[in-house]
Order: structure tokens, then C-alpha cells, then sequence
């Protein structure tokens, strides 16, 4: 006899609402079944209403958490249906940022997962030493979140010289804590108890249901838009891509720890290397009919963008693809099989860019019973 | 393979080529050739489908797959007239896209053929029938 657990659509962990259905066998998950469209806001359809310049403040409130890379996407799409290149140190500045965005998502992503499987004290070390590149964000842009840094044809804020013993020495004690955790990921028992051979994505799966981002590397799937189809500055930075082999919440972990150390390289080298001059070329917003895509890679893998322009000061169709919802076809393969304690782990490392629940009812399918449990009830049954 | 490498792969079984750069091109077919195209791609280890993008242009609606080559991005196009608005699925060769494909169908109404989940995905399940938010009728509509 098979349960029915449905997950969502609430849950304050998280950041916006979706709904899971698990089937159970007992503790077994043997089928998972997503309801998305919970945070639909319309915003294809409301790029498509409003001009270029409104449209970089609505990509921009598409994520929070990666509304830089949203808008140097967003960006960079116009500027080549423009037929514009910015400057050089425009690009810098954009990828320093971006880096600085992958940094905080990823150390966010290690501080809720340290939440999920109970270990607190390493929550909130996290987000203590988050706080260190929130601070850099906001002397950089103005805005601790959203940066409202770009702009068609550039960026809005230099990084002045004044700026840069602060973000160096900011990204060495970031240096030193992302190495004692990754040091800690690879030794501490209760982080190993939880997120070795959890939620496994195989390489064949990986590949079968496009996965992207750190959920493919995790899975030995060698694929970054950073590295394959390089953007902005990216051609001349070098890095390294990490990958990992195992495809468990552990190698996922790992990816993005690892990650965040080639990021502080990446933003140390912009620095050194970041040339002078303007920030910014001006651009005539009535854009001739064209088309353009524009990928870039956001903390969570590749972030799509589609423009379509018909000459006026408005575009004719933005689509846009973001890299969790490009994740969620491979989703089944790592939960099932696995035990419903296992779900907030597993979920967390997709790293989604959603909401999840505050509550599960559990549906007794033969007498139609329910029975809701709490979030931190279903986390406890672990024990 | 690059753009050229991929033009000259599918050129007999598309219409026109767009080269925008080395990493980039836009192509279009036709929804009887469409499968060929995907065979070619598929025989050539082309895994990834970045999205499908669904533009309704007046009279037709065109869906554009957008295939990751490595490092070439290839945008297939497929106009499909609004009086005829079916195309078969791909997920046979691409089940990463299904997702897209059920987007596509409740955001446009394309009629995907063979589609194993055909449910609604980001509209409620009572969204009037015959309702299309991508669609330009739906645009004037709701002004």
C-alpha cells in the first residue's frame, strides 16, 4: 500500500511556495510529482509590456538571490540585439560582482543545509562569515541584495582603487573559512552520516534529463557557460571547473564549497587585472527587429534568456530559463528510492530557487484519513 | 562543434541558417523535418536542450528548441500555423524537455502529440480551456 505525502505549497525555510506529492511505500519513496506555478508572477509577459530600461529592474526582481546574473543576462542580450559592445571594465566590474554573488549564494546554500540535518552551529558560521561579502556587495553597489549595478551598455558604480585592500582583505578571511569548511565536509561525522549516498543524480541521469550547474558537476558532468561559452570577461579569466563524481548531496555540497574558492581567484585576478577607462557607452534604446539568446552561469548552472526585438523601445518577447527549473526533470531519479526523512536534505541540494512547506498532511490513501505533520516533525523522524 | 560544423550537419534538412558567431545560430525547419534534425543531433552526441521558446507571431506561432552543442547554441525554429497549432513531442530523444514541452502547451496552446505528462504545469488546474497568456489575442485582452 502506497502513501500519498503532499509537500508544499508554504514553507518559511524556503523562498517562494511549490508543491511536491510524494508517493510512499512506508518509509520509501517510490514516486515524486511537482505542481510549480505557485510564484508565477506573469513576468514573460510583463517584460514583453514594459521598455528595455524598466525590463532591467523587473529581471532584476526575478531571483533576489542571483539578481546580478539575472541582469548582466538580461544585459548583455540587448546589448547584442543593440549591436553594442560595453567596456572593458564594465565587464570586470560585472563578473567581480557575479562572483561575489556566487560566493553568498553558495555559503546561503551550506548554511540552510547545515539547518536541514541539524547541525546549527555550522548554520550559523555560514551565515556569520556570509555577512563578509554581503558587506563587500554592498560597499561595491550600494544594496546588500540587489546591486542595481547594470545597466544597458555598462555598469552604474565603479570599484574605486580605495575599495580594493577592503574586498582583498575580505576575501582572505572568506578564503580561510571556505577551506576549514570544506575541510569539515570531508571529515565530520554527522556531515557524512547525512550526505554520503543521499539523493544520488547518476551521470546518466544527469546528462538524459539536462541537468545544470552544480547538480551536473556533482554528477561528473564537465559543464560551466563560464568555461563553454564564455561572457563578458570570463574569455580572459582563468579557472578551474569543479567537479565531483559521487552525484550525493555530499558531492553537491563539495562542488559549490570548492566552487566558492575558484570565485575569490576569479575575483582577485578581475581586480589585478581590471583595466581602466569608462564604465559605461550610451545606447539607443529603439532596437531594429532581431533576435539574440544569451546564456550565462548563475550559482545554481546555466541562466537562459531569449529577446526578441521589433523596433520600437520595447521588446516583442523575453523568454527566460532559470537554472532550477531546468533542474527539476532530474529531480525524480534522486528522490526516489530514497526515505522521506531524506526529502528536506535531498530537495536542499538542488539548492531550488523556490518554496517548499511549512507542513505535510499525510494522506492515508485507503481511509482517506489526514494527519499533518510539521516541517521540524518530518526533519526529527530522522532521529 | 561549432556554428559552421553545425550548419553544415542539418543544412539538408532546414530552410534557412542564421550564423550569428562561432557560438551561435539560429535555423529553421519544419515540423515533417523537425524529427530528422533531432536524429542527426542526437547521432552526433547532442544531449543538452537549454529550454523551448514558444513566440507567437500573428499568424503563426513558432516554437524555437534551443540546443546546446557545445559550444555552439543551436535555435531551431518550427512556425506552426495558428490553425493547425500540433507538433509531436520530443522527449523521446530530449526527456529533458519535458518540461518545456508542457509550458508550451499551456502557455500557447501548442498541441504537443505523444507528450507523456500533458498536464498543466504553472497555471492552475481550473485555468479556463482555451485560455493562452502568451498569446497576442490575450495580450489585447487583457489591456
Amino acid at each position: 500500500m502506497t502513501f500519498v505525502v503532499p509537500i508544499g505549497p508554504q514553507h518559511p525555510a524556503l523562498k517562494e511556495p511549490e508543491f511536491f506529492r510524494f508517493e510512499v511505500k512506508g518509509e520509501e519513496i517510490v514516486d515524486v510529482d511537482i505542481h510549480l506555478g505557485y510564484a508565477h508572477r506573469g513576468i514573460e509577459e510583463a517584460l514583453s509590456r514594459r521598455n528595455y530600461k524598466h525590463n532591467i529592474y523587473l529581471s532584476e526582481r526575478i531571483c533576489g538571490i542571483c539578481n546580478v546574473v539575472h541582469t548582466t543576462t538580461y544585459c548583455q542580450a540587448v546589448e547584442q540585439l543593440a549591436g553594442v559592445e560595453p567596456p572593458e571594465r564594465a565587464k570586470y566590474i560585472r563578473a567581480i560582482i557575479m562572483e561575489l554573488e556566487r560566493i553568498h549564494s553558495h555559503l546561503l546554500w551550506l548554511g540552510i543545509a547545515a539547518h536541514q540535518i541539524g547541525f546549527n552551529t555550522l548554520f550559523m558560521l555560514a551565515w556569520r562569515d556570509r555577512e563578509y561579502v554581503m558587506d563587500l556587495r554592498e560597499m561595491i553597489s550600494g544594496g546588500r541584495v540587489h546591486s542595481a549595478t547594470n545597466t544597458i551598455g555598462g555598469v552604474r558604480r565603479d570599484v574605486k582603487t580605495e575599495h580594493v585592500p577592503t574586498i582583498l582583505h575580505g576575501l582572505e578571511k572568506l578564503e580561510q573559512s571556505t577551506k576549514y569548511y570544506i575541510n569539515l565536509f570531508g571529515s565530520d561525522r554527522t556531515i557524512l552520516a547525512r550526505c554520503t549516498n543521499l539523493g544520488v543524480l547518476s551521470k546518466k541521469d544527469a546528462i538524459k534529463f539536462c541537468a545544470v550547474g552544480p547538480l551536473a558537476r556533482a554528477s561528473d558532468v564537465k559543464t560551466d557557460i563560464r568555461r563553454d561559452d564564455p561572457y563578458g570577461a570570463y574569455d580572459a579569466l582563468s579557472f578551474n571547473v569543479v567537479i565531483e563524481r559521487e552525484g550525493d548531496v555530499w558531492a553537491k555540497g563539495m562542488v559549490r564549497l570548492r566552487e566558492i574558492l575558484e570565485s575569490i581567484r576569479i575575483v582577485r585576478q578581475a581586480l589585478k587585472e581590471m583595466p581602466g577607462g569608462p564604465i559605461r557607452t550610451r545606447v539607443s534604446l529603439q532596437i531594429p527587429p532581431n533576435e539574440t539568446v544569451e546564456r550565462t552561469e548563475a550559482p545554481r548552472g546555466e541562466l537562459f534568456y531569449y529577446i526578441r526585438s521589433n523596433g520600437t523601445d520595447t521588446p516583442e518577447r523575453v523568454r527566460v530559463r532559470t537554472p532550477t527549473y531546468g533542474n527539476f526533470a532530474s529531480m525524480k531519479s534522486m528522490f526516489v528510492g530514497g526515505t522521506v526523512a531524506e526529502i528536506p536534505i535531498v530537495m536542499w541540494s538542488i539548492d531550488p530557487c523556490f518554496g517548499c512547506n511549512d507542513r505535510v498532511t499525510l494522506v492515508d490513501s485507503r481511509t482517506d484519513k489526514t494527519r499533518v505533520v510539521s516541517f521540524d516533525e518530518l526533519r526529527r523522524w530522522r532521529k | 562543434m561549432d556554428s559552421h560544423e553545425v550548419a553544415a550537419l542539418i543544412k539538408k534538412h532546414v530552410n534557412d541558417i542564421r550564423i550569428v558567431n562561432d557560438r551561435c545560430l539560429f535555423a529553421t525547419s519544419d515540423k515533417q523535418r523537425c524529427g530528422d534534425v533531432l536524429l542527426t543531433l542526437k547521432g552526433r552526441g547532442v544531449t543538452h536542450i537549454s529550454t523551448i521558446t514558444g513566440v507567437d507571431r500573428g499568424d503563426v506561432v513558432e516554437v524555437i528548441y534551443h540546443f546546446d552543442c557545445r559550444p555552439a547554441q543551436l535555435n531551431l525554429k518550427i512556425p506552426l500555423p495558428k490553425d493547425d497549432l500540433r507538433i509531436l513531442t520530443i522527449t523521446d530523444f530530449f526527456p529533458g524537455a519535458i518540461l518545456y514541452e508542457r509550458d508550451l502547451m499551456e502557455m500557447l496552446g501548442v498541441k504537443v502529440e505523444g507528450h507523456p505528462d500533458p498536464r498543466k504545469l504553472f497555471l492552475p488546474d481550473d485555468w479556463p480551456e482555451g485560455e493562452y497568456p502568451l498569446r497576442k489575442e490575450w495580450r489585447e485582452k487583457s489591456k
